[in-house]
């Protein structure tokens, strides 16, 4: 037995689903240091036409709207909202965060390139600039054992005051951007990948051609808004309560239907 | 038995089709720029000769709710929110102009700027297509500058202007894709005092009290049609044991 509210208010819970399904990644990640929040989109399934508007009611009448019934709902994708977060003071000189567009290259295990914002870095045991799970920083840049005071500009030129005393230039952090950032596909650990949408990068100096500058000492936080999440929440688990509510009902008619007829 | 029952019956498939109409806004009640559908049932004369007692019931979506949803902010530059009754002008699958509400949009890969659902925007000279850019901004009017790669983000370039148009006194409605079409073709005329509101969403307009309300309505009207023919059959057996033979 068919009855289509029933279907079409499964597909609604399904997409109401999937919602809270990035509403709790967003709330998980809100203290992962530059993450982007993701918003879930919907869209219409296509209408399904019952009655034809011009269709013939009777020998001489034709229906003037017809009956387009609509089939539900789907989750058509997440975007990520590319906004900045909030810049948190650290102390550390390996903590950076990138004021405006771009991203920090990581060498992944495969050899492909990795991009994040995420710039709480730290120094290897042979002396080179890695994230916090060891993936090394692109261009690799050697921190010498002696080297003191490392500090980083915002053009991103990486300096250390030598065991004598020098003031020492060791290399220049390059970042990336994208013609569409909001094409980049997450893998996880805070990697971004390029992808055919989201264009090739752009890899130059921070703070030129519309690079964001660095921000040394400084971490960008998630770009989660805690109270804007719980709003969706909200708002999410009340539209699954009344597509839950139209099964109810709709099976209550098909029981009446079975007991009384 | 009396044919009161198919009389029911045609109510019955009504209310399944209104309860799935419903059940369509609701599952829409988070879609952008979604438009509620209105049902509604009409009375189907079955001409004769004799008295014209009984109208078939016809259910009927007779149209969309056009009043607007709720705008949200929500900081992200490709998210536009129409003010008033103006329509966005995107390209239908068929190549044909369609028009909608849905605001949240999307650089595709080729650089095309598409609605949430996939629709490409139009612009002045057919849809809006964005070089490699620094930045994309919509201004409230609907015009898309960039800042091109390594330009200079205080002059940004006019690219296009998104079409917005305006449904005042033309017919519109819903197609099987969900845009908006002039009823019997033609096109609805551009408005250039259309404004946008920036960096917002409009949400769907579907109130979800309203359509719960609409739903026990429908409900109720199904189980009244229920009783009817079960009380149909109750004369039916009353007028079968009547004309028993005594025994």
């Amino acid at each position: 037995m068919s009855f289509g509210a029933l279907h079409v208010a499964r597909t609604g819970l399904d997409a109401q689903g999937f919602r809270m399904q990035v509403i709790a990644n967003n709330l998980a990640n809100v203290n992962t240091t530059g993450f982007k929040r993701d918003r879930a989109s919907f869209e219409t399934l296509s209408y399904q036409m019952m009655t034809a508007p011009g269709a013939p009611s009777s020998a001489e009448n034709r229906y003037a709207t017809g009956l387009n019934l609509g089939t539900g709902v789907s989750l058509g994708g997440t975007s990520r909202i590319d906004t900045q977060g909030t810049f948190a003071t650290t102390g550390n000189a390996l903590d950076i965060a990138i004021d405006g567009a771009g991203y920090f290259q990581v060498q992944m295990p495969d050899g492909r390139t990795g991009y994040t914002r995420a710039g709480n870095f730290g120094r290897a045991p042979d002396g080179s600039i890695v994230t916090s799970d060891g993936k090394p920083l692109q261009p690799q840049i050697q921190i010498p054992e002696d080297a003191t005071n490392v500090s980083i500009g915002t053009d991103g030129t990486v300096s250390a005051t030598g065991a004598d005393g020098t003031l020492t230039e060791l290399g220049r952090i390059e970042i990336a951007r994208f013609a569409n950032p909001a094409g980049l596909q997450a893998i996880g650990d805070n990697l971004l990948v390029e992808t055919q949408a989201s264009g090739a990068p752009q890899v130059g100096g921070a703070g030129e051609e519309g690079r964001g500058s660095l921000r040394g000492g400084m971490l960008e936080g998630s770009n989660v808004n805690v109270v804007e999440e719980l709003v969706d929440m909200i708002e999410t688990q009340r539209a699954y309560e009344v597509n839950s509510k139209m099964i109810q009902a709709t099976d209550e008619m098909m029981k009446n239907a079975a007991q009384t007829l | 038995m009396d044919r009161l029952i198919y009389t029911s019956l045609t109510a019955m498939r009504g209310s399944q089709a209104r309860q799935t109409a419903i059940a369509n806004n609701l599952a829409n009640a988070q879609t952008p720029g979604f438009r509620a559908d209105m049902a509604e049932a009409q009375a189907l004369w079955l001409n004769g000769s004799g008295a014209n007692a009984r109208a078939m019931s016809s259910e009927e979506v007779i149209g969309a709710d056009m009043r607007a949803g709720t705008i949200t902010a929500t900081g992200r530059d490709l998210d536009i929110a129409v003010q008033g009754d103006a329509l966005l002008v995107v390209q239908a699958k068929d190549g044909s102009d369609a028009y909608t509400r849905r605001g949240d949009l999307q650089l595709s890969p080729s650089g095309l700027l598409t609605t949430g659902d996939g629709h490409p925007v139009q612009g002045g000279q057919g849809p809006v297509t964005i070089p490699p850019a620094d930045a994309v901004i919509i201004d409230v009017e609907g015009r898309v500058w960039i800042v091109p790669v390594g330009g200079d983000a205080e002059n940004p370039q006019e690219v296009d202007r998104l079409r917005l148009a305006t449904p005042a006194g033309s017919d519109i409605v819903k197609g099987l894709d969900g845009l908006f079409r002039v009823k019997g073709d033609g096109i609805l005329p551009d408005d250039p005092e259309a404004r946008l509101v920036t960096r917002s969403i409009e949400g769907s307009n579907v109130a979800a009290t309203t359509a719960l309300v609409e739903m026990i309505e429908a409900s109720r009207s199904w189980d009244n049609q229920l009783k009817l023919i079960s009380d149909a059959r109750d004369m039916d057996s009353a007028t079968a044991s009547l004309m028993q033979l005594p025994r």
